[in-house]
């Protein structure tokens, strides 16, 4: 039995994750595939996880273990904005992740991003990388696919960018990542952050802009040849 | 200041007195059983009024059928069903717990259990044990708000999609799905697609066979529908029948007792306080 | 990192079962068609019978490439036998020729599990039973491959032969009739499908007589 089909081998997001900030706020970008080995689990996952109505992460690594992360950050926020009477900060929840990434690191394999808007600061990126560093940053990127991208960002990221000009910048990043890395596919998902809030968008796969050598979004091989090219049916009589 | 640690007595969970000696024992060369793996087809989807979920009923310990009708589809509540693949024990188990501790909180809120309810349990459960509770699942239900299907991972991990398989026999009836599901199917549509998909697991895995089992829940109703259809009926019956060419000896047909009876004090002991 | 290394194993395993049954005047042989690897089919329509002489017919199961490698280095000394002697092989003879062919692979065994039926030279059926390197054995019935273990209780039971140290040497040849050897078989694969999930699809049956060769196909269970 091939043994990259090992179905109990953990859930791992080889992922593209990444994070802008632009004039108003922030933007939040992963694609959305799953796989255990060779196999994609799942070809439409959302990798960015809510938090509080303002902060979103995005997750990257053992899928287990970053789902129970943001659980728990998600839980301990709900917590602190009740006892704190206003949204929390998104140092704050940076600071949760933090928490449970350093305390648990010899636990967990999992990278995040954590993003969104309040009103002290304006839109902050935090990077949490493996150990449970956190680094603020005005762009970051995370997960297997982001290799592809660092001198893309260095080169294409601008300070004070507008809402579009920076929305198109994390999907030419994603989609430019998917283009190269197996790890990273399906669909581009997006949150955009800023004082009126959050709002999701969708991006599929075959409405994404096709960079070098690559191939038109298939159905079926027969798509390819053509119907007039398409093989005799095969028939046991 | 002493060293001395005391030990809390355990609340729950399972103990791992024996970790120690098993290993030594492996070490040393000993064969650990093995467990009884479902290498298994189960699938769900969501079609127009709910969830349809359907699994095979082979259970295989090695290469040999343990259970040629086992089931799969395991009771969560009233309106949440869950398929179970991986070590057999692990399975039944895993919902057995969640089932019961969602029944104290139906009493303790007195409504209707969610799917994300279990949804949690499990996850937080299966998360716990790093992988090694190795259960994988395929979770249905229809609650207040609306349809809900999940898959679990052994290690914790949770998806939510509109149709989903696991086991060994997954990528077999995934290619069913892929190619044939859409939204809004009806409950006839849905059921033939959830047949097709089990029985392409029963055909083409070994790991898989027998029967299959569907259960559809819509809101405020169950179909369990076990055996939903047979497609391997016992190929070849002899005419004549088989019997051992020489029956049993009866030795001896006696009842005698091996050893004398206790002998009774009439007076009785005083009873120890 | 993990270590890298290469994991590479030069065996597989391709399942199956082989039943052979010695009667007075026949021989029956059969095997299922089933190829597997893993928890995937390969072919539902693979004969493991190969007919190596007039009378000698081989079942085997266990690495099919093995199997088909070891098939035709006999099928090739078969012909050499003829050109040198005019005649074919005796199912006795293919037996030891057998032996010898695997013990050669002593230390690198071919990964087969072998049958032998036929007929020897006064047409009394005769079944011969091998490991992988050679060790074999005269018997009256014999079942070998995955399934070898949930029939060869079943053919002990239904078919009690002599114990091969009584003197002087008993005849090994089962008692039954050669339809009742064909009804057993047939049972005993029928019954093994059910609880093997390396047996199945379909059942070839090669009946060796006085009038020939006959073959026979029966169902199994697809799953």
């Amino acid at each position: 039995m091939d043994k990259n089909l090992d179905f109990n081998g953990p859930h791992s997001m080889g992922t593209t994750i990444v994070g802008v900030t632009y004039k108003d706020g922030v933007i939040l970008g992963a694609d959305s595939r799953t796989s255990t080995g060779v196999y994609v689990a799942n070809r439409a996952s959302d990798k960015i996880t809510q938090l509080t109505d303002n902060v979103y992460v995005c997750r990257s690594g053992s899928a287990a273990d970053s789902q129970i992360v943001s659980d728990y950050v998600r839980y301990f926020l709900h917590q602190h904005t009740i006892q704190l009477g206003q949204p929390a900060t998104v140092k704050v929840a940076a600071n949760l992740v933090r928490l449970l990434a350093y305390n648990n690191k010899d636990m967990l394999q999992t990278g995040m991003i954590v993003g969104g808007w309040d009103k002290y600061e304006g839109g902050k990126i935090y990077g949490i990388p493996l150990g449970g560093t956190v680094i603020e940053q005005p762009f970051a990127i995370g997960g297997s696919g982001s290799s592809y991208l660092y001198g893309f960002f260095d080169q294409a990221w601008k300070e004070g960018m507008t809402k579009d000009e920076a929305e198109d910048l994390v999907k030419k990043a994603v989609s430019l990542a998917i283009a190269r890395d197996g790890a990273s596919g399906g669909v581009v998902r997006t949150v955009v952050i800023n004082k009126d809030g959050a709002t999701r968008n969708f991006y599929p796969g075959d409405q994404l802009p096709l960079w070098h050598e690559e191939l038109m979004p298939q159905n079926s091989l027969l798509d390819i040849w053509g119907a007039a090219a398409s093989p005799e049916p095969m028939t046991t009589e | 200041m002493t060293n001395a640690k005391f030990e809390a007595p355990p609340k729950g969970g399972f103990s791992f007195d024996l970790c120690k000696r098993n290993e030594m024992l492996l070490n040393k060369g000993l064969k650990a059983p093995g467990f009884l793996k479902t290498g298994t087809t189960i699938v769900g989807l969501i079609f127009q009024d709910g969830v349809i979920l359907g699994a095979d009923t082979r259970a295989t310990e090695g290469p040999i059928v343990a259970d040629k009708n086992c089931e799969k589809i395991h009771y969560m509540a009233p309106n949440i069903y869950c398929c179970g693949a991986g070590t057999a024990a692990d399975t039944e188990a895993v919902t057995d717990m969640v089932s019961s501790q969602l029944k104290l909180h139906r009493y303790h809120t007195g409504r209707e259990s969610r799917v994300v309810t279990s949804l949690t349990l499990l996850k937080t459960h299966l998360f716990r044990y790093q992988g090694y509770v190795s259960a994988a699942l395929v979770l249905g239900g229809v609650d207040i708000t609306g349809p809900h299907l999940h898959t679990i991972y052994p290690h914790g991990s949770t998806d939510t999609l509109p149709f989903a398989t696991m086991g060994s026999g997954s990528l077999a009836a995934m290619s069913v799905f892929e190619s044939k599901f859409r939204e809004g199917l009806s409950k006839e549509e849905g059921i033939k697609l959830v047949c097709e998909a089990i029985s392409s697991g029963i055909f083409n895995d070994l790991g898989s066979g027998s029967n299959v089992d569907v259960c559809v829940i819509t809101k405020g109703n169950v179909e369990y529908l076990r055996n939903h259809v047979e497609p391997n009926p016992r190929t070849y019956t002899s005419a004549k029948g088989c019997t051992f060419t020489k029956p049993t000896e009866v030795l001896s047909t006696k009842v005698s007792l091996r050893e004398k009876k206790a002998e009774v004090n009439e007076g009785g002991d005083a009873m120890e306080e | 990192m993990t270590k890298q290394q290469a994991n590479w194993s030069p065996y597989d395993f391709n399942g199956g079962t082989c039943v052979a049954v010695a009667g007075a005047d026949y021989c029956v042989i059969a095997a299922d068609t089933r190829m597997s690897t893993g928890y995937n089919i390969l072919t539902r329509d693979y004969s493991k019978i190969c007919k190596l002489a007039e009378k000698s017919l081989l079942a085997s199961s266990g690495f099919q490439a093995d199997v088909r490698a070891l098939q035709k280095h006999l099928e090739a000394r078969h012909l050499i036998y003829q050109h040198q002697h005019n005649k074919q092989m005796s199912c006795p003879a293919m037996a030891q020729l057998l032996s010898n062919t695997l013990y050669y692979k002593r230390f690198f065994p071919y990964y087969a599990f072998n049958v032998l039926g036929g007929l020897d030279t006064e047409g009394k059926g005769c079944v011969f039973t091998y490991d992988a390197v050679g060790s074999y054995e005269k018997v009256g019935y014999s079942a070998q491959g995955s399934g070898a273990k949930l029939i060869t209780p079943f053919l002990d039971n239904q078919l009690k032969s002599p114990s091969p140290l009584l003197l002087p040497v008993q005849d090994a040849v089962t008692p039954l009739s050669e339809a009742e050897a064909i009804d057993l078989v047939k049972t005993a694969f029928a019954s093994a499908t059910e609880r093997d999930i390396y047996t199945g699809d379909n059942l070839e049956i090669v009946v060796l007589n006085k009038e020939g060769l006959r073959r026979d196909y029966m169902d199994l269970r697809k799953d």
